[in-house]
């Protein structure tokens, strides 16, 4: 980033307040993204983009403006902080308060070994081409789609509290989609891994038998039949502990959604929101999950713990929310981009482990399923009420202790503050997760997010499916 | 010279044997509200596409930078990923038939200039309204986003169009609380037009559903007749269908709906189109983002499969002519056919009608999770969030957390039993409140 945009915005954070802005701060953000696409054996399309821009938040008697603009002059620049000044000045209520937050100075990068910007074009559509061309195992794969997502995002914060504050990190990942037919069934799974780091990942992982493997489960999964509606013991994988978590447990520990009352975590701080052997951290560094060690207003994200022993014991939040709650910042206020406000996001949210092996978790179950997510479309949530349904992948049953016949078509659904007090036995094996295909998605705003869990047992479960 | 023309000649300058460009800039205002206004902002946002052939090897880059050094640099990457990509075999030119066509009502003067007062106006009455209707309800939740964008396109063969459009989309959700029972309501609507959304019809339906969901409860499961309202059929539609009848999925053998066409896939009742014309429709334009002029469609006419929606590239592919139906979903994006305004023709039965026909069913009103149904094989699943148990022709108590599944494909050749007049949006998707024979209720 070059000094004259540090400077610039400098003097825009400045020229806010002279116009009578009580707080100011200024987001410059560059964003490199590329993605390759192939699909059945042809490369679709390789496309490659930058983004950058800058987004003023101004408060005002009180009261918040916000805008923003991708138009880097200083005439683009002084229009959009005009902007925000007049937002701030039609709106007639008090609502832009933020909590006190020690004023943070730092340069943070990644660190990697190989920047996958540097890697030649060449060598990036072969690695994606040769495991899209493993994915057709047998006649029965009738498409297979396979991406590889690179990204770097370079962030700058700078507020007229004196915080200044750069983030330079990176995303790279390849995901994966076979369509299998089997006797007139079609089924598709899509699965993808991605991680933190420089293209060294890419280059440590056998992405041939990565995409084969889907085109096995796809097939699999097209020839079984889909798990009779009911009720059941299950047993949850980590992808699927941590779907859950963000989604439908999460979202509603996120503090804005708490103080506006939708959240069904709403007045339960300090009551037992699940079973005692529950515990979940949002965390802004952890192995495996997406790296965030400042949030998009300067505040440092550590270690927030939100549920001890099955006992809520605090929200997420960002400054404005803090505020509300009087208590400290979570450094959890996360904006998409430079053309959005920061709102209280998760971060890295997972399950702690216990003790249980896998081999435990499943053994005294006389019928059960298996639930997997490696496959799983996604899921929905309506944190009001705290009741969810996701599709998940092709699962197993538990038949007897064991793992018997793959189901397709798989749903779950039900109530989360009932599903987790109805958690029996926590496994040993944490896996965390993130993505660099998508993220996820609250009011428009679509961040990278990690998360994970050990293996769980359930004892009631709705599952769906036909 | 413009910074398009400035694009084109680098890249024919670098090797490039055409060149195509989409550029974009558009404001947003959008404004998030609950009991008060939470959050106000504008967004300009401007930025461009390339996209380069170098005979059959294709590339795009696009930057949001809009200077000439950007600009120059944006071609010769463009270039660059263009020599190292494999020629693609199908690929013969970029659209050259530019044109438009007699579409109306795609651009509102008076969303463009809306002051932001009239805005903070209108929402604080959205909230009056709603707190009005009941006192136990409290608006959690809502959204409003106006958008005006101009885009611009232009090739390499000397072609170029432009076009203004607006939009505007709200979202509400409200709650309701009584002693230990709580209930919810969500409504939506979309439009080309300040004057398209009825924002006190609006209000009224998300209190009233927050208020009457107060003693929803789960039912037991079972196969029953269902009735689904307009817009959630609407999504579903849109959920299922947008794949399948898109060539692309077609021509790679990933849509079910391949090697149909001319065939009975729906019983006669049942007729479905695209209209990238309709007048006032959420995504009506006179051309596409190629620059190709829209059209009506007839995917599905009185139960046969008639055709499949097209870009260039995917007409050419098999020597037909573009539907008009390439979209950009952001402008870095490269086109892709999707439908316009996917429209379920309607009928004439209301749907007090289908209730009073109804000895024992379910009318839904609201689903979550109805995106996660199975365009490939055709499986719908929906949690359902606001439901009614129908008995004896009339509305009984209201019903949710319950999932209705069923198979598409199969619906369309019998299970929709009655298709209604009452045709909604949500999004581009348009549909009428429709009948089903019988879906799968798992239940409590």
């Amino acid at each position: 980033m070059s000094q004259e945009i540090r400077s610039e915005l400098r003097k825009l954070v400045e020229r806010g307040i002279e116009s009578g802005a009580s707080y100011a701060d200024a987001r410059y953000q560059c964003h490199d993204y590329e993605l390759i696409t192939v699909e059945n054996k042809i490369l679709k399309s390789y496309s490659s983009r930058r983004l950058s821009g800058v987004g003023i938040r101004i408060i005002m008697n009180g009261a918040l403006g916000y805008a923003s603009t991708s138009d880097l002059t200083r005439t683009g620049l002084e229009r959009a902080l005009n902007n925000a000044i007049k937002i701030a000045r039609s709106m007639k209520i008090e609502k832009g308060g933020l909590c006190e937050s020690r004023v943070n100075k730092s340069d943070v990068k990644l660190s990697v070994k190989m920047d996958p910007f540097e890697v030649s074009p060449e060598e990036k559509v072969s690695i994606t081409m040769d495991a899209n061309k493993a994915a057709w195992i047998s006649d029965e794969i009738k498409s297979a789609i396979t991406r590889l997502g690179l990204s770097k995002d370079f962030r700058y914060f700078i507020s007229s509290e004196g915080a200044e504050l750069s983030v330079k990190t990176y995303l790279i990942g390849l995901g994966h989609e076979s369509v299998a037919k089997v006797n007139g069934v079609m089924e598709r799974v899509p699965y993808s891994e991605s991680m933190c780091a420089g293209f060294e990942f890419i280059k440590s992982k056998d992405w041939n038998s990565f995409a084969s493997d889907i085109s096995e489960l796809a097939i699999k999964a097209a020839g079984s039949k889909t798990p009779p509606p009911g009720t059941y013991t299950v047993v949850v994988d980590p992808r699927v502990v941590g779907l859950l978590l963000h989604e439908a447990f999460g979202h509603a520990s996120e503090g804005d959604l708490v103080s506006s009352g939708e959240s069904v975590l709403h007045g339960k701080l300090g009551k037992q929101v699940a079973s005692e052997l529950v515990t979940i951290i949002d965390e802004g560094t952890v192995e495996g999950g997406y790296f965030y060690p400042f949030d998009d207003e300067g505040v440092k994200k550590e270690r927030t713990v939100v549920v001890k022993d099955g006992i809520l014991k605090g929200y997420l939040h960002d400054r404005k929310s803090a505020l509300q709650f009087e208590v400290e910042p979570t450094g959890n206020g996360r904006a998409q981009d430079f053309e959005n406000q920061p709102i209280v996001r998760q971060t890295n949210y997972y399950m702690q482990p216990r003790d249980y092996e896998f081999e435990e978790l499943i053994e005294d179950i006389e019928f059960g399923i298996y639930v997997r997510g490696k496959g799983a479309t996604g899921g929905q949530v309506e944190v009001g009420m705290g009741t969810f349904t996701f599709g998940v992948g092709p699962s197993k049953i538990i038949r007897k202790g064991e793992l018997v016949e793959t189901v397709r078509g798989v749903v779950i659904s039900g109530m989360i503050l009932e599903t987790l007090k109805t958690i029996d036995a926590v496994g040993k094996d944490l896996r965390m997760r993130t993505s660099v295909f998508g993220g996820c998605g609250k009011m428009g705003q679509t961040v990278p997010v990690g998360f994970g869990g050990p293996h769980i047992r359930v004892l009631k479960m709705t599952v769906g499916g036909r | 010279m413009s910074l398009a023309e400035l694009a084109i000649k680098k890249a024919l300058s670098k090797g490039a044997t055409e060149a195509e460009i989409y550029v974009q800039r558009r404001k947003t205002v959008q404004v998030e509200f609950a009991e008060e206004i939470e959050s106000f902002k504008t967004i300009e946002s401007l930025g461009m596409a390339l996209m380069v052939a170098l005979g059959k090897k294709i590339a795009m880059y696009s930057t949001s930078v809009l200077d000439e050094d950007e600009v120059s640099e944006a071609a010769e990457r463009a270039v660059k990923i263009a020599r190292v990509s494999k020629e693609d075999p199908h690929w013969r030119h970029v659209n050259r038939k530019f044109g438009r066509a007699s579409a109306e009502g795609y651009y509102d003067e008076k969303l463009k200039d809306l002051e932001y007062e009239e805005i903070i106006e209108t929402l604080t009455s959205v909230v009056k309204w709603m707190k009005d209707y009941d006192r136990r309800v409290v608006p959690t939740r809502g959204i409003l986003s106006i958008s005006t964008s101009k885009i611009l396109i232009a090739n390499s063969y000397g072609d170029e169009c432009e076009r203004k459009e607006t939009n505007i989309a709200v979202w509400v959700r409200a709650k309701a609380e009584e002693a230990d029972m709580k209930g919810t309501g969500t409504e939506h609507q979309e439009s080309r037009f300040w004057k398209g959304i009825n924002f006190q019809d609006l209000a009224l339906r998300t209190a009233e559903k927050a208020v009457k969901f107060l003693r929803a409860k789960p039912m037991p499961g079972g196969k029953l007749p269902v009735i689904i309202r307009n817009q959630v059929f609407a999504d579903i539609l849109g959920v299922i269908l947008s794949g399948p009848i898109n060539a692309d999925w077609v021509q790679k053998g990933r849509s079910p709906l391949s090697n149909k066409l001319g065939s009975q896939i729906a019983l006669d009742n049942v007729t479905i189109f695209d209209d990238g014309t309709m007048g006032g429709g959420w995504r009506t334009r006179p051309f596409d983002d190629e620059g190709h002029p829209t059209q009506r469609t007839a995917i599905i006419e009185k139960g046969i499969l008639k055709s499949y929606l097209y870009d260039t590239y995917t007409a050419l592919k098999e020597g037909l002519e573009s539907t008009g139906n390439a979209f950009r979903r952001r402008y870095w994006m490269p086109p892709q056919p999707s439908p316009s305004n996917l429209i379920l023709k309607p009928r004439r039965a209301s749907p007090e009608e289908m209730i009073r026909e109804t000895r024992k069913g379910i009318y839904i009103e609201g689903t979550i999770g109805e995106w996660l149904s199975n365009p490939v094989s055709g499986n719908i699943n929906a949690t359902v969030t606001h439901g009614y148990l129908v008995e004896n022709g009339e509305i009984k108590k209201p019903v949710k957390g319950v999932i209705i599944s069923g198979n598409f494909y199969e619906l369309l050749k019998g299970g929709i039993e009655i298709i209604g007049e009452d045709l909604r949006n949500s999004g581009g998707n348009y549909s009428p409140t429709v009948k089903i024979a019988e879906l799968t209720i798992a239940g409590k």
